[in-house]
């Protein structure tokens, strides 16, 4: 693994099917990656695109293993994580250990320790409970 | 297959592409060639603040003295918006392998409204494309890319592609490699990934739901080669929507008539 002060950069990671039955262009999605590195002074890798098949998550395990040589990822959405909460976790624990961290440009969350998992998991367990709840009152 | 409609030299570049899954031919117009390379040219010595050269090409191979990896996607960014901001530069383009684009995808296209370009300095790792396909990350599989180098390409300075018989192995097998990763993928396959050589002056048309991409460039010149999709302008659109990512650019007269007629209306039933 790098040391810390020689890894440089943060990979983009973008997806190309729709999340929770909404699309964004992958063009936008850059867009606003990009402006969230701008803003946050993060030097921006070019994008992971997340292949289109439904529950595959290759190009995500791609940059786990790129971990121990840059400085972290930023994700369009924490949505895009995997919908199984342990795989989520799993994915937590990569950044965690290789002392890099997660953000979620159109969120502004960054996860960088073991006390961030909560917003995150927070965020993502309403969403969860949302899409079962009654959409009439 | 097609009962002898096309022409003998249509029907011999269709076979090599699906033979192959590409082909590789010299562009159709040179002087527009020429133009596309001195502008990028152009526009990489403006950027840095050096003085324009007489000599495109070598100037392009050896921009690693001047461009460091932590700069390389500003610089390159910059470049992207410098040439598509020209108006003659999707027509020139598209005038490179107008007849064979004819030939593989058909007469009446929609072509991608910004072409990309990949500049891959010698022995960096921050640019690298894993093995992919473009249908995977959301494309239609009734695209094509023109690939078009400003610079010769070989080896580890080119793309590389799987076969056509390599690549349907390979895909069957995708799902064992989630959770390994597509380098895994690549590692395997490594044996069967073939290198193009495509020098100035050729381009390369490839199926892009072949495996593809590129690996460390370990020659000692730096990669500038752009890449542009197309497709028939009525084949199903996926991900990249016609209109936000492509554009119809040979509507033909008969198609335009259709769009434009309206049925005679008004009868009362």
């Amino acid at each position: 693994m790098k040391s810390e002060a020689t890894r440089v950069g943060y990979r983009a990671y973008i997806g190309s099917r729709p999340i929770h039955g909404s699309r964004t262009p992958q063009a936008v999605q850059n867009l606003v990656i990009r402006d969230y590195c701008q803003k946050n002074g993060l030097v921006y890798l070019l994008s992971a695109v997340e292949y289109t098949m439904p529950g595959c998550y290759m190009m995500l395990n791609e940059v786990m293993t790129e971990l121990p040589r840059i400085e972290g990822m930023v994700c369009y959405t924490l949505y895009m994580l995997p919908e199984r909460a342990e795989r989520r976790h799993e994915i937590y624990r990569r950044f965690l250990d290789t002392g890099t961290a997660l953000h979620a440009a159109l969120e502004a969350q960054v996860l960088r320790d073991a006390e961030d998992i909560g917003r995150f998991e927070d965020l993502w367990l309403v969403r969860q409970a949302l899409a079962r709840a009654p959409k009439v009152v | 297959m097609t009962g002898g409609f096309l022409s003998k030299d249509d029907a011999a570049l269709g076979e090599a592409f699906l033979r192959d899954g590409y082909v590789i031919r010299t562009v159709e117009d040179r002087p527009a060639l020429d133009r596309i390379q001195a502008r990028m040219a152009a526009l990489a010595a403006e950027a840095l603040g050096l003085d324009a050269s007489n000599e495109p090409k070598s100037f392009l191979d050896g921009i690693h003295r001047h461009v460091t990896p932590e700069n390389l996607n500003p610089f390159r960014v910059k470049m992207i918006a410098g040439i598509n901001a020209e108006p003659w530069f999707r027509r020139a383009y598209y005038g490179l392998a107008a007849q064979a684009l004819a030939a593989i995808a058909g007469n009446e296209l929609a072509m991608q409204r910004r072409a990309n370009l990949s500049i891959q300095l010698p022995e960096d790792e921050s640019s690298l494309l894993p093995a992919h396909t473009d249908t995977w990350s959301g494309d239609s599989p009734f695209e094509v890319v023109v690939w078009l180098p400003l610079v010769d390409c070989r080896s580890t300075k080119s793309m590389f592609i799987l076969p056509p018989e390599a690549n349907a192995r390979a895909a069957a097998g995708l799902a064992r490699y989630d959770g390994k990763g597509v380098e895994a993928l690549y590692r395997d396959h490594e044996s069967e990934a073939k290198f193009l050589t495509v020098d100035y002056g050729q381009f390369l048309l490839f199926d892009q739901n072949l495996i593809h991409g590129n690996r460390i460039n370990r020659e000692k010149t730096t990669r500038w080669t752009f890449n542009c999709r197309f497709k028939g302008l009525f084949t199903p659109y996926a991900d990249k929507k016609l209109g936000e990512f492509f554009e119809p650019i040979t509507l033909r007269p008969a198609t335009r008539l259709g769009l434009a007629y309206k049925l005679p209306d008004g009868f009362g039933g």
